[in-house]
């Protein structure tokens, strides 16, 4: 065996020595293509991942959420929490909101929307709904009768224009009904529309705080949720559990929990496109593979029948080919890394830009690289093995001469 | 050393079988220099690929030193192949890719020597065929006939038993068949190598001992030349 492993060496050696460099640059190239495939859709698609974690930051969840326990409608004393929460060192701000269902109409035209009810001018350090109104103002302290209304709702939205039921072409200043989920009707003058480029933004509508209160006649500063955010990005778990111990009883989750079990809803068509490009990647790239060796095999069958007729092994011959196909997949997966590093580079400088505002930036995930290389250096083999065992098989007759 | 007692070799079945021997039978002494003549197609390729185990009879029995080689594993023909039995190729059959040493020290290599062990039995067989500085050429910086001596160094490193040659100079001029059929003339001599080797050449046969014609995959006659080479085993 180990005769057979230094002749293979020898041979592969040898050929990759004074073989032709242009073929090998070729397979390189094809192959680094094959590497860039099954890593660049998924590191893309990771972009959109944290893309789409930022936006749970920046709109529903803030860093921190807390949320009632239990079959709890609501967080009791939201005041009391928000005094606990305030004081616990690294949260930079906080803040309680009051998330109900509801419906809005406008000249015959009804949607349902949740409705947050939240206080505005503390919403300027939590969340990025002052900053995305993209006609009209933000809500201020004193607005009672006023709304904002998402963009995809109200009509106006240049993303989610056909695919969502709207009011059809609602303006700031126009009247909207709002039918809340207890009965309780009132009207609104719409303050702003809001563009987030984000559904759950764009299919949102924000009220004051102090508005659902009266609508379902709450008392005591209810919350359904009291959002914080952090001084520093990365501490979210350490505030997390400072925010326990401060005593706040309710459910205390982070941006990343939360998004979790979102994303896995949410994400799950993105994950079963993520899976089944990697899947069909690796057929393509296995294929390949295959057919690149099964060439190069082929083009040698007469020398590999020579080697067989002069008393090199079959074994030494194979292996010969195992190492031949490892060194080029090393050299394509180095070709491909090079490539997909300096492509990482260039859309981290140059995002992706969808609906002109969402930047997907993508996103390098080494344990898929491994995975990737792992995976090629085996099929490798596979690859590489199979057409030269099957050639070393054939008669030395057949392999020389043809017959 | 070699003993065929019947030997056929038929290529297809049935009705449209191509029979390229009919049953050949006869003795080769060590140290013998025989030449297999014939007219195209009367069976001297299909032979000799049998007898360097490179092919298998259809019929017969084929023993080397009273081995009983027609029967072997591949295995233990391929072991064979490689320490007992040197074939040359009418086209050389050199690895393109390996340098004329490296072509011949992968077999010694395989055969289990080292490195350095199987680089110095190279060199001295390429030596022994008049390359002495030529081992670091590939087969393209080398002409026909330095290929076919590289191809007979390669075939001789391992000392083998028996040398079988197919037309080794069939693609060779003149003075390129000579310096050959000359590393032949004295490996026969100086060391005793036993060579078989089909020609097409009546002037060849000024180097052989012994003449084997076949026709139609019959023997049809079995003609010594140098009586005293003979005589010696
Ligand atoms: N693989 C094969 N399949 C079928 N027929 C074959 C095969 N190889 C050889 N033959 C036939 O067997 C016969 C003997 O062939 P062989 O090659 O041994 O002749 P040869 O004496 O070497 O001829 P040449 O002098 O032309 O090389 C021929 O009729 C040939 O056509
Ligand atoms: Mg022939």
């Amino acid at each position: 065996m180990i005769n057979d492993i230094r002749v293979g060496a020898l041979i592969a050696s040898s050929s990759i020595k004074r073989g032709n460099k242009k073929t090998l640059m070729f397979i390189v190239f094809v192959l680094s293509l094959i590497f860039m495939n099954l890593v660049f859709l998924p590191s893309m698609i990771g972009g959109m991942m944290v893309l789409f974690t930022g936006y749970m930051q920046d709109y529903p969840f803030g860093d921190v959420v807390i949320e009632p326990s239990g079959d709890n409608t609501y967080i009791n004393n939201a005041d009391s929490v928000l005094q606990k929460v305030r004081a616990v060192e690294g949260v930079r701000a906080a803040t309680k909101r009051l998330d109900v269902g509801a419906s809005i109409e406008h000249k015959q035209n009804v949607v349902g929307v949740t409705v947050t009810g939240l206080l505005p001018t503390e919403e300027y350090e939590i969340s990025r709904y002052p900053y995305i109104i993209s006609e009209g103002d933000f809500l201020g302290d004193l607005s009672r009768d006023e709304i904002i209304i998402g963009a995809a709702i109200a009509g106006t939205s240049p993303v989610f224009g056909e695919i969502y039921d709207d009011l059809g072409e609602v303006r700031a200043g126009s009247l909207v009904e709002v039918t809340y989920s207890n009965g309780v009707k009132r009207t609104y003058k719409v303050k702003g529309i809001m563009e987030g480029t984000f559904e759950l933004v764009d299919l949102n509508a924000l009220v004051h705080y102090k508005e659902i209160e009266d609508v379902y006649g709450l008392e005591g500063s209810k919350a359904t949720s009291v959002v914080v955010r952090v001084d520093k990005q990365g501490t979210e778990e350490q505030v997390q559990d400072k925010i326990r111990e401060a005593g706040v009883n309710e459910q205390v989750f982070t941006w990343a929990d939360k998004s979790e079990t979102l994303i896995k809803q949410a994400m799950q068509s993105m994950g079963a496109i993520d899976a089944m490009s990697k899947f069909v990647s690796l057929i393509v790239g296995a294929a390949l593979i295959l057919i690149i060796i099964y060439i190069n095999v082929l083009h040698r069958k007469k020398e590999i029948g020579i080697l067989k007729a002069v008393g090199i092994t079959p074994r030494s011959i194979v292996l010969s080919y195992a190492f031949l196909s490892m060194f080029y997949v090393s050299l394509g997966i180095l070709a491909g890394l090079v490539l997909y590093l300096s492509l990482m580079l260039y859309f981290q400088a140059n995002p992706v830009i969808f609906y002109e505002t969402m930047e997907i930036r993508p996103v390098i995930d080494p344990m898929l690289l491994i995975q990737s290389m792992v995976t090629m250096l085996t099929l490798s083999v596979i690859a590489g093995t199979l057409p030269a065992w099957s050639v070393s098989k054939e008669s030395i007759l057949k392999a020389i001469w043809g017959r | 050393m070699i003993i065929v007692k019947n030997l056929k070799r038929y290529y297809g079945t049935g009705e449209t079988a191509v029979k390229a021997l009919r049953g050949v039978s006869f003795e080769i002494k060590k140290g013998e220099f025989v030449a297999i003549v014939g007219a195209s197609g009367s069976g001297k390729t299909t032979l000799l690929r049998i007898l360097a185990l490179l092919d298998d009879a259809t019929e017969g029995e084929y023993t080397i030193r009273g081995l009983q080689v027609s029967s072997l594993p591949e295995a233990e023909r391929s072991y064979y192949r490689l320490t007992q039995v040197g074939y040359i190729f009418q086209d050389y059959a050199l690895i393109n890719e390996m340098s004329a040493a490296e072509n011949v020290y992968v077999l010694s290599m395989m055969e289990g020597k080292s490195k350095k062990e199987s680089y110095e039995t190279a060199l001295e067989a390429l030596d022994r065929v008049g390359l002495k500085g030529k081992h670091n050429r590939i087969p393209d910086e080398l002409s026909g006939g330095e290929k076919q001596r590289v191809a007979i160094a390669r075939a001789i490193a391992k000392k083998p038993d028996i040398l079988f040659a197919d037309e080794p100079c069939a693609n060779l001029d003149t003075t390129n068949s000579r310096q050959v059929l000359d590393v032949f003339k004295e490996l026969n001599e100086k060391y005793g190598q036993t060579i078989v080797m089909v020609t097409h050449e009546s002037w060849h046969i000024e180097y052989v001992d012994r003449v084997i014609t076949l026709e139609d995959g019959i023997l049809i006659s079995d003609e010594r030349i140098n009586e005293k080479e003979v005589n010696k085993k």
